[in-house]
């Protein structure tokens, strides 16, 4: 008798089970962070429809986004510009130039390079407003 | 020195769903190879444990499972290669259906392989000697032509895993050997057979396929040629 051989795994249980190296956390976070900021367009127009409804309401929505808790968040929304985008020149420097040959260097200056900005921009963003903090307790 | 194998089985006349077993076995020092551990536990403890090999030297390419989560071969990976104080795991391909135990169906591998015409292809008439190939050109080709068919690459690709129609790393690389052999005449109709969605363009640099070559092999770099030489003739 022949026996059917067994069919193997779904992708996510493969996934989740099989070693990872630098390369698939770049994959991994090229994914999610590409599945975030899609996410990000809809909710963007989604905000933008206020538009519609006179300079109030748009001028309240912006109150909202001026509060720290918005801030931050679109703090953690530039981490995702930034990966996304450098990591996108790494897959474009794997693909036609001869990246593949050295893509965990350019990998350690996507991260390097991303890590930098985002401080920076952290920074710029927070400076005024924990100094003004600070003002305040004296 | 005691090590710990903790094998998947699967017998197809018994079992409904794999699963795993524990021997001990006894390893002379940390340059032993696992393979020799799975001939210890088929010699010894239970002869139905059902593993394939054939040259044990790295060559003939019969015996990639996976050790602890990563694509091996059993005959070139070494103790010292992996963590031997706890358990070391021993599964079969991943993502490739199981006949039994860690033998797994390669036919889907072998037709994918196929696809990409795996052999020389130049109707011109032979010349009084050989067909000449400047050694710059055969330098070219050396690196894709190591590979023995393991199947490590394409079963350790996301891409493949998500994809039962990819056509994977390995027939990707064998159809770098031939597009790139400046004796082969064949080369349009292999890019024609991996230009489709299902093709090279599946490929998303994960890098899964060189970590997993057992024969070092820089699979993605080979395949970005391909892509560069697509979009060439597209141009």
């Amino acid at each position: 008798m022949a026996y059917q051989p067994k069919p193997p795994d779904g992708w996510l249980k493969t996934n989740l089970r099989y070693y990872k190296h630098p390369g698939s956390w770049a994959w991994i976070l090229h994914r999610i962070t590409g599945l975030g900021l899609t996410a990000y367009i809809f909710v963007h127009i989604y905000a933008l429809t206020t538009l519609t409804q006179g300079p109030k309401a748009f001028d309240d929505e912006m109150k909202l986004f001026s509060t720290p808790v918005f801030k931050v968040l679109e703090w953690l929304l530039f981490s995702l510009v930034l990966y996304h985008a450098f990591n996108g020149v790494r897959i474009v420097l794997v693909d036609w130039a001869n990246g593949a040959k050295y893509h965990k260097k350019i990998l350690t200056v996507v991260y390097g390079l991303g890590v930098v900005l985002f401080i920076g921009m952290g920074i710029l963003m927070f400076r005024e407003p924990i100094a003004n903090m600070f003002a305040s307790l004296k | 020195m005691k090590v710990t194998l903790r094998i998947q089985r699967y017998n197809p006349e018994r079992d409904s769903e794999p699963y795993y077993q524990e021997f001990i076995v006894e390893a002379g020092d940390e340059k032993e190879r696992i393979l020799d551990l799975l001939h210890q536990v088929k010699w010894k403890f239970d002869g139905t444990l059902t593993f394939r090999r054939s040259c044990a030297h790295g060559v003939c390419g019969s015996d990639g499972i996976r050790i602890n989560g990563r694509n091996r071969l059993a005959c070139s990976t070494l103790l010292r290669d992996v963590n031997y104080r706890k358990p070391i795991v021993i599964e079969p391909l991943p993502s490739i259906p199981i006949i039994k135990d860690l033998i797994v169906d390669m036919s889907d591998f072998y037709r994918k392989y196929e696809a990409v015409k795996p052999y020389m292809v130049n109707n011109s008439p032979p010349p009084e000697h050989e067909r000449y190939q400047s050694n710059d050109d055969a330098e070219k080709l050396f690196e894709s032509a190591k590979c023995i068919l393991c199947a490590c690459c394409t079963t350790s690709c996301p891409s493949s895993w998500s994809d039962d129609n990819y056509i994977g790393p390995a027939a990707l690389l064998k159809a770098y050997r031939f597009v790139f052999d400046t004796r082969d005449e064949a080369a349009d109709e292999r890019l024609d057979a991996v230009d489709t969605p299902d093709g090279i363009w599946r490929c998303h640099t994960i890098f899964n396929c060189v970590e997993a070559c057992p024969k070092e092999i820089n699979l993605t770099w080979h395949i970005s040629q391909l892509k560069k030489r697509l979009t060439e003739r597209e141009m």
